[in-house]
């Protein structure tokens, strides 16, 4: 029974006695409330007042109303931008996925030492992006005789300029992102790999599916919740790579490296230009929402398997 | 494998083979995946073992092949022209600080809110946890110049409260504690409240000390993201004594000194994320599978 079908009295002692009931519990969620509105609602909210002026924060603020987001159509450096950060996610998310797999399935064998491997393949991904930056930078120098020309000498190759190359600045960095992070996909890939149920295996096995047949029709079909997981998050990743960037080659050579949050933050830090910033910021928003939901559909991320 | 077919088809030959395990077939497969394996192994710790050689190496201007992996003389110069020309002592420092403070508070509101959102009755519950959902799919770097400009506003940019704040709640931390919570049968909250125990008293004597390995995994997990996290704490920062360490260590990589010097500060760096690794990867590991399972 509703409590719309009561009498007055008894619907507002209902009521009553429901707030006084929910009250004990708030205590526990204002903390978490408090920070979500300071710091996550109100930004949020604000972003979209901010994109309709032009302000530098300090002494200008003047409304513009659309301005902002016309002005994206003739910003060539964000056309720029946009086309290197789905590049860098073409240059880091096949070869990360594939690679995370790989390496899976390798320490997924019953060998002496398998947990060693595993915890030192995870290292790079708990060092923080400054001090593989400080390390690559060196690695990465131009010179004949830094790392990795010298190993590429070894095997016959010329020197080449990596960072300083615009052909190259961005798959360096992709690189870089791959190492840094197969370990991580790799225990995600693991943990879906141990979850497959032995019998299934055993059952193709009776149908006569051995080697490769056996995983093309057990493994794979089992695994494509976590290929769709694999896949959205590293593309949201992908999507947001900041730290390297800014580090190792400052949006260079030739604005090779610009990427959108990287134009973003260079829009609002280095121009004072924080209105079209936060325009900016909406923009990154809906495609990565955009991508995000696409993906998903596609990948049907929640379909069950089992 | 062969235990599906009977007994009697095995010839002696593959009896014994199967008694002494060894399998000619398989010993190559077993050593080709060491192979692998290593030579991944060794990609993955060859920077970390050239980086600390360096650092102790006396007089490197540059990171030159091929070099001797045990510095002749081993130094500490390095680190003492690091402390002397950079701020890395007190860089460190608010990096320790803020990481400990977000930790400590991130798992305590998390526990809180997952235990109401576990257990509670109470208004507007689905509508935040819905708000909370919402807020868990908003990529944060889109978020970060309202959060500059709202800190600039309040005259925050360059304080702690500023680089501690966003931590201080995890949205992700709130639903692992509530699938923790939800995991602990209800009837021990029923008897305590027999016994005339209040929810406070339940969540704090009762159903906490069940969940203390998943408040260790969170906070192991919440302690890396923020000692780790790069953009965030470079825009709420002006000052040069407010960064954090890797902050300040960026700021040491573009300025373009020798290498020595670099890679002291990558060390520093290194270091207590290393450690907290070695000492919790049971954790860390038991973590991550833990989200990419839950999806």
């Amino acid at each position: 029974m509703s409590s719309a079908t009561l009498p007055p009295v008894a619907q507002r002692r209902a009521l009553t006695k429901r707030i006084l009931k929910s009250l004990p519990w708030y205590p526990f969620i204002v903390l978490n409330l408090v920070v979500f509105v300071v710091f996550n609602l109100w930004p949020w909210l604000s972003m979209f007042q901010t994109a309709t002026f032009k302000t530098d924060l300090l002494s200008h603020r003047e409304f513009v109303g659309l301005d902002n987001f016309v002005k994206k159509a003739g910003d060539e450096l964000l056309h720029l931008a946009l086309k290197n950060t789905f590049l860098f996610a073409l240059l880091y998310v096949p070869p990360l996925v594939v690679v995370s797999l790989l390496v899976a399935i390798l320490v997924n064998q019953k060998l002496r030492g398998m947990k060693f491997f595993r915890s030192v393949y995870f290292l790079p991904n708990v060092t923080n992006i400054a001090v593989l930056a400080l390390v690559f930078r060196r690695f990465l120098s131009p010179r004949d005789d830094a790392p990795f020309n010298y190993l590429l000498g070894l095997v016959g190759i010329p020197a080449q300029r990596f960072l300083l190359d615009i052909h190259q600045a961005l798959a360096s960095i992709a690189g870089l992102g791959v190492w840094q992070s197969f370990g991580f996909f790799m225990v995600i890939w693991l943990a879906a790999l141990q979850a497959i149920p032995q019998p299934l295996y055993d059952a193709g096995r009776v149908d006569g599916a051995y080697g490769w047949r056996l995983h093309r029709h057990v493994t794979i079909p089992l695994l494509r919740p976590t290929a769709a997981f694999v896949v959205v998050i590293t593309t949201i990743g992908a999507l947001q790579e900041f730290g390297a960037i800014f580090i190792l080659t400052g949006g260079g050579p030739v604005n090779a490296t610009t990427t959108a949050v990287y134009h973003i933050y260079s829009q609002a830090f280095n121009f004072t230009r924080f209105g079209y910033a936060s325009a900016l910021s909406i923009l990154l928003f809906l495609i990565i929402l955009i991508i995000a939901y696409v993906q998903n559909r596609y990948l049907k991320f929640d379909e069950e398997v089992y | 494998m062969s235990s599906l077919r009977p007994q009697t088809q095995r010839s002696p030959l593959t009896l014994l083979r199967v008694w002494i395990g060894f399998q000619p077939n398989q010993g190559l497969r077993t050593a080709v995946t060491y192979l692998l394996m290593g030579v991944l192994a060794v990609s993955t710790v060859g920077p970390f073992i050239i980086m600390l050689s360096v650092s102790l190496t006396q007089n490197i201007r540059f990171l030159l092949f091929p070099i001797d992996l045990i510095p002749n003389p081993i130094t500490l110069e390095n680190f003492q022209l690091l402390f002397a020309r950079t701020l890395a002592l007190r860089w460190t420092y608010n990096s320790f600080y803020v990481a400990a403070v977000s930790t400590l508070g991130g798992v305590f509101t998390s526990t809180m809110a997952g235990y109401a959102f576990a257990r509670g009755d109470f208004i507007g519950r689905n509508v935040l946890f819905y708000m909370f959902v919402g807020i868990l799919i908003m990529p944060e770097t889109a978020l970060i110049i309202p959060q500059y400009i709202m800190l600039s506003d309040l005259g925050l940019v360059n304080s702690y409260t500023a680089l501690i704040g966003p931590w201080f709640a995890s949205i992700f931390g709130t639903f692992l504690m509530r699938q923790q919570f939800l995991s602990i049968p209800r009837d021990y909250d029923d008897a305590a409240l027999i016994d005339g125990a209040n929810i406070f008293d339940t969540w704090l004597r009762v159903l906490m000390p069940q969940l203390v390995p998943a408040m260790v995994t969170l906070g192991i997990l919440r302690f890396m993201g923020n000692w780790n996290s790069f953009l965030y704490p470079l825009i709420v920062t002006t000052k040069a004594e407010m960064r954090t360490l890797p902050v300040g260590l960026g700021t040491v990589a573009r300025s373009g000194g020798d290498a020595g010097l670099d890679m002291a500060g990558a060390v520093l760096g290194f270091v207590p994320t290393f450690v907290v690794f070695l000492l919790g990867q049971r954790y860390i590991i038991q973590g991550v599978s833990l989200s990419g399972l839950k999806g």
